[in-house]
């Protein structure tokens, strides 16, 4: 693999509070390879939502360049942003965010469903991957039905049904206890990191900053620390 | 797997196909229900104009079917009771041809009466005659006698006298016998004048009198004529044009006459004459308190003969509908 | 993904339902109104549609609907018939009259004098009897309206009524829509009518007539108003006079304009709402989906699917609704001849999508503004 699979360069985000106009990152240079597992720290406020956010191809930078594996997705026309999203980036969100009216192997289908393909093969394949995370046994129950954990592997299982080349999973532990967090994040080395895939971790979750190929801390919109392991001063 | 897709699904499978259903019912019922306004042709045939008319200019009026005579209404100059009664509704009859007989026994007595008069005056002037001869000769006996002394003055003075009265006694019975006679012609007249006549050939309409009934000369106001008749052959028909459009007329064309009721026999009647005067329009509707203010211009048309009489279609005092054609241009 | 919407849309029985009855609620609030409101100003055109062979009316001049109608002379009738055009023309007379029924009761009715000759003027169909019973002496024909106001237990057959000091027998029920006052109407002959009403001096109503071939109703209409100098209208110009007649002289388009727009603000605030909750209850799966990568127009799609199933269930049973109002009710006599005109469902359904237009495009809204971003908050 050549290159770095995320490379921004002088990225710039302003948002306009009123007549103030706040700087959220200041002029953010990094590359993040594949075939890692990055954490991106940073306190509340420190701008890391707005980073990933911009790195995934969500949100506009007000200056700077973003490539994802060597495109540059902002020079892209908006509808092919999201076609360039939805084939290339998985996401795990927060909440799940899982539709609670279809169950667990459509939702997790539904990645693969929006790139238009048949909607029964679609579910196959959803299927396999929730066999894969161990829970195909519950492919036909509906979200509702499902607890916290379950929950959580259908939506990883809808992050990497399509097999994207980015992963990006948002405070994955917040919620758990420090023993669910290792097993989802031994669980998300497991599956989502390969060879030519990158894996961005969102996370203020000091139980899990060892489980980490790299540690990116944000503070103020800059990046302060970059390294295998957290600075003492953490 | 209560949510597999094989499932049949209330809200996503069942009440779709309820919805659909229930279109295509209300579809059908509403494109079945709309309401019937079609138009249709009269089941009856309505009067219409003829083709010849059908698009040109035309004059409409209505009309009656009447006698040629128009209608005689016959009456009788003496009341009394009908004795006799001849004839019958459709009769035809000739000028002259008795009606009907009104009671002349009265009128018979006087005429034996004056005849008896007569007979009696026949035999006063016979009497007067023998005794106007007797006194007569008498007298020239007298008046022979040479010796006056033999017949005194005083007996020629009383057969002359007597001569004379026998003579005026001739001409009183004379006289007499005149008066009777006189008194019998009255009496035939009245018998005659009791006799009621066709005055004109023609068909009798009506019949309004019975054997037994009296009739009056007053005629009574309002009261039916005793014998209505007229002359048929030809029929006329009277119709009537309202008189803003009687400028329009062709006066002598033709005119295209259907009856009431049954509008698909037309006829054509050729044009007999306008009516001088321009009428009130009489209008058929028997209303007792009807009042007008619409004036026609009458006019008289002949049938064609095929058309009347005991096989024809048109009756007197039938109503019609008639098409006149207007004048060019108009 | 339509798939996927159609899901979300009816995983929430609650909002489904509520829209599905917002909608259906609309669509028959808005199709049974119009059906009753376009149906009562029919009624305005009864007289002119009972008569079915008539292709054009003839009256005086100040004469506006068949109720409303100054008499002519009876030489009119000629006038008319000396138009060229006309392929005939019979005398037609519509006047009021009371009736004393047999218990002793007075009631209004409308007295129907038809031509003699053709009973041209008399409906279409008979419910019992023929129409040659007015060939016999004193003749009236009843129409059904009038029979069961009238005669609401027994058969009006053989019935004697008491016209203008005048006897009339009810020898035959005629199959004619009503009135709009549902009066009761008595159809006879011309003569007889004559004699039924207290009479003036012009007693001609109308002139029917049928026009000929080779020119249209409207140019037989300009010859007849050019040559008699009456007024002449078309069977429909006549029928569309007697709807005019009413919409000008009751409030019926008022209030049911009133109801409709309530049948339609109703639909937007139930569905709208419902349809504004049911967004925003989904609004995270929308921005995730968005993130995911769902451009803007799938998203549109997807909301319309929604919008398309709700509008197609609602509007169906809606409408379904209205046809069972309908049916149920043909069998009232104030109901008599109602239908339900094809316009008017297209009239909802136009209403319906306005209203679904409207409350997914407010929704939609919502969701189009949705940054993709805020799924990370």
């Amino acid at each position: 693999m050549s290159g770095p699979a995320i490379s921004t360069r002088g990225v710039t985000r302003d948002f306009k509070a009123g007549q103030q106009t706040i700087t959220v990152l200041h002029g953010i240079d990094l590359d993040v390879k594949a075939g890692e597992l990055t954490f991106l720290v940073g306190e509340s406020g420190s701008g890391k939502t707005t980073l990933i956010s911009i790195m995934c191809g969500i949100l506009w930078p007000t200056l700077g360049e973003v490539e994802v594996f060597g495109t540059d997705i902002y020079d892209l026309s908006d509808d092919d942003l999201v076609e360039f999203r939805l084939q290339n980036i998985g996401f795990i969100f927060q909440q799940y965010n899982l539709i609670p009216s279809i169950d667990a192997a459509s939702n997790a289908a539904v990645p693969l469903i929006a790139q238009g393909m048949d909607r029964h093969e679609a579910r196959k394949r959803a299927v396999a991957m929730l066999e894969k995370l161990n829970i195909g046994d519950q492919a036909g129950k509906l979200p509702n039905q499902l607890s916290g954990g379950q929950q959580q592997r259908v939506a990883i299982a809808r992050a990497l049904v399509h097999e994207p080349r980015l992963v990006v999973c948002d405070e994955p532990t917040a919620a758990l206890d420090a023993a669910s967090g290792r097993r989802v994040m031994d669980l998300l080395r497991e599956v989502a990191v390969a060879e030519d895939r990158a894996c961005i971790i969102v996370t203020h979750d000091n139980r899990i900053f060892d489980m980490a190929d790299r540690i990116l801390v944000l503070e103020d919109g800059k990046v302060t620390h970059d390294g295998k392991h957290m600075p003492e001063d953490h | 797997m209560a949510f597999d897709i094989r499932n049949l699904s209330f809200t996503r499978q069942i009440l779709p196909v309820i919805a659909v259903l229930g279109l295509v019912i209300a579809a059908f019922f509403i494109l079945s229900g709309q309401p019937d306004r079609e138009l249709s042709e009269p089941d009856r045939e309505p009067p219409r104009a003829p083709e010849a008319l059908a698009n040109a200019a035309r004059v409409a009026g209505s009309g009656v079917v009447e006698p040629s005579s128009e209608v005689v209404q016959v009456g009788s100059a003496l009341s009394g009771l009908v004795t006799g009664l001849f004839v019958e509704p459709g009769d035809r009859v000739s000028e002259g041809q008795t009606l009907f007989t009104v009671d002349a026994r009265q009128a018979r007595a006087q005429l034996r009466e004056a005849e008896a008069a007569v007979r009696e005056a026949q035999a006063a002037i016979a009497e007067a005659r023998s005794a106007q001869a007797t006194a007569s000769s008498q007298l020239a006996l007298y008046r022979n006698v040479s010796d006056p002394a033999a017949v005194s003055r005083s007996e020629v003075i009383r057969a002359e006298g007597e001569a004379s009265a026998a003579a005026e006694r001739l001409r009183l019975a004379r006289a007499r016998y005149e008066a009777a006679q006189a008194r019998a012609a009255s009496a035939r007249t009245e018998i005659g004048r009791l006799t009621i006549t066709a005055p004109i050939a023609g068909e009798i309409l009506a019949v309004n009198i019975r054997k037994g009934e009296y009739v009056s000369t007053m005629g009574g106001g309002g009261a039916q004529p005793f014998i209505e008749m007229g002359q048929t052959q030809p029929m006329h028909v009277r119709i009537d044009i309202d008189e803003e459009q009687a400028p329009r007329l062709a006066l002598g064309e033709p005119a295209t006459v259907s009856p009431r009721g049954a509008a698909g026999q037309q006829v054509q009647a050729t044009f007999v004459r306008a009516e001088p005067r321009v009428v009130p329009k009489r209008s058929l509707t028997n209303s007792a308190a009807e009042r007008v203010d619409v004036r026609v211009l009458q006019l008289i048309y002949e049938l064609p003969a095929s058309a009347t009489g005991d096989g024809g279609i048109f009756r007197v005092g039938q109503q019609v509908d008639a098409y006149i054609p207007a004048k060019k241009g108009q | 993904m339509i798939w996927i919407a159609i899901r979300m849309l009816t995983g929430d029985p609650q909002k489904f339902f509520g829209l599905v009855f917002g909608i259906a609620f609309s669509t028959l609030l808005i199709t049974q109104q119009l059906t009753i409101f376009v149906n009562l100003l029919e009624r305005g055109a009864s007289g002119v549609y009972n008569v079915s062979s008539a292709d054009v009316w003839v009256m005086d001049p100040v004469s506006r609907t068949t109720d409303v109608a100054y008499a002519m002379p009876s030489t009119a009738l000629d006038k008319v018939r000396g138009v060229p055009g006309v392929e005939w023309a019979v005398p037609h007379i519509r006047a009021n009259a009371s009736v004393r029924t047999k218990d002793g009761d007075l009631e209004g009715v409308a007295v129907i004098g038809v031509d003699d000759a053709t009973l041209i003027g008399l409906p279409k169909n008979m419910v019992e009897g023929s129409v040659d019973v007015l060939s016999q002496p004193d003749s009236v024909i009843i129409d059904d309206v009038g029979t069961t106001r009238m005669f609401p237990d027994a058969s009006p057959i053989g019935e004697r009524l008491e016209l203008n000091d005048q006897r009339a027998v009810i020898r035959g029920i005629a199959d004619a829509i009503p009135s709009f006052t549902s009066t009761v109407v008595l159809y006879t002959k011309y003569s007889n009518a004559l004699n039924f009403v207290p009479g003036t001096r012009n007693r001609l109503s109308f002139v029917l007539v049928g026009k000929a071939d080779g020119l249209t109703s409207q140019e037989l209409v300009d010859r007849i108003e050019a040559e008699t100098g009456l007024r002449a209208r078309t069977r429909e110009q006549f029928a569309r006079d007697g709807v005019d007649f009413i919409i000008e002289n009751t409030g019926i388009p008022l209030n049911f304009g009133i109801t409709v727009a309530l049948g339609f603000i109703v639909g937007v605030a139930i569905v709208g709402l419902t349809f504004s909750l049911f967004i925003r209850d989904n609004i995270k799966q929308f921005g995730a989906l968005k993130a995911i990568g769902v451009t803007n127009g799938t998203i549109r799609r997807m909301v319309a699917a929604q919008a398309g199933l709700v509008g197609l269930i609602g509007y169906g049973l809606g409408v379904l609704g209205t046809v069972g109002f309908i049916y149920a009710f043909s069998a009232n006599p104030t109901f008599k001849g109602f239908y339900i005109p094809w316009q008017i469902p297209l009239i909802s359904l136009v209403a319906v999508t306005l209203i679904l237009a409207l409350t997914g495009w407010l929704a939609l809204r919502n969701v189009l503004k949705t940054e993709p971003a805020s799924v990370f908050r």
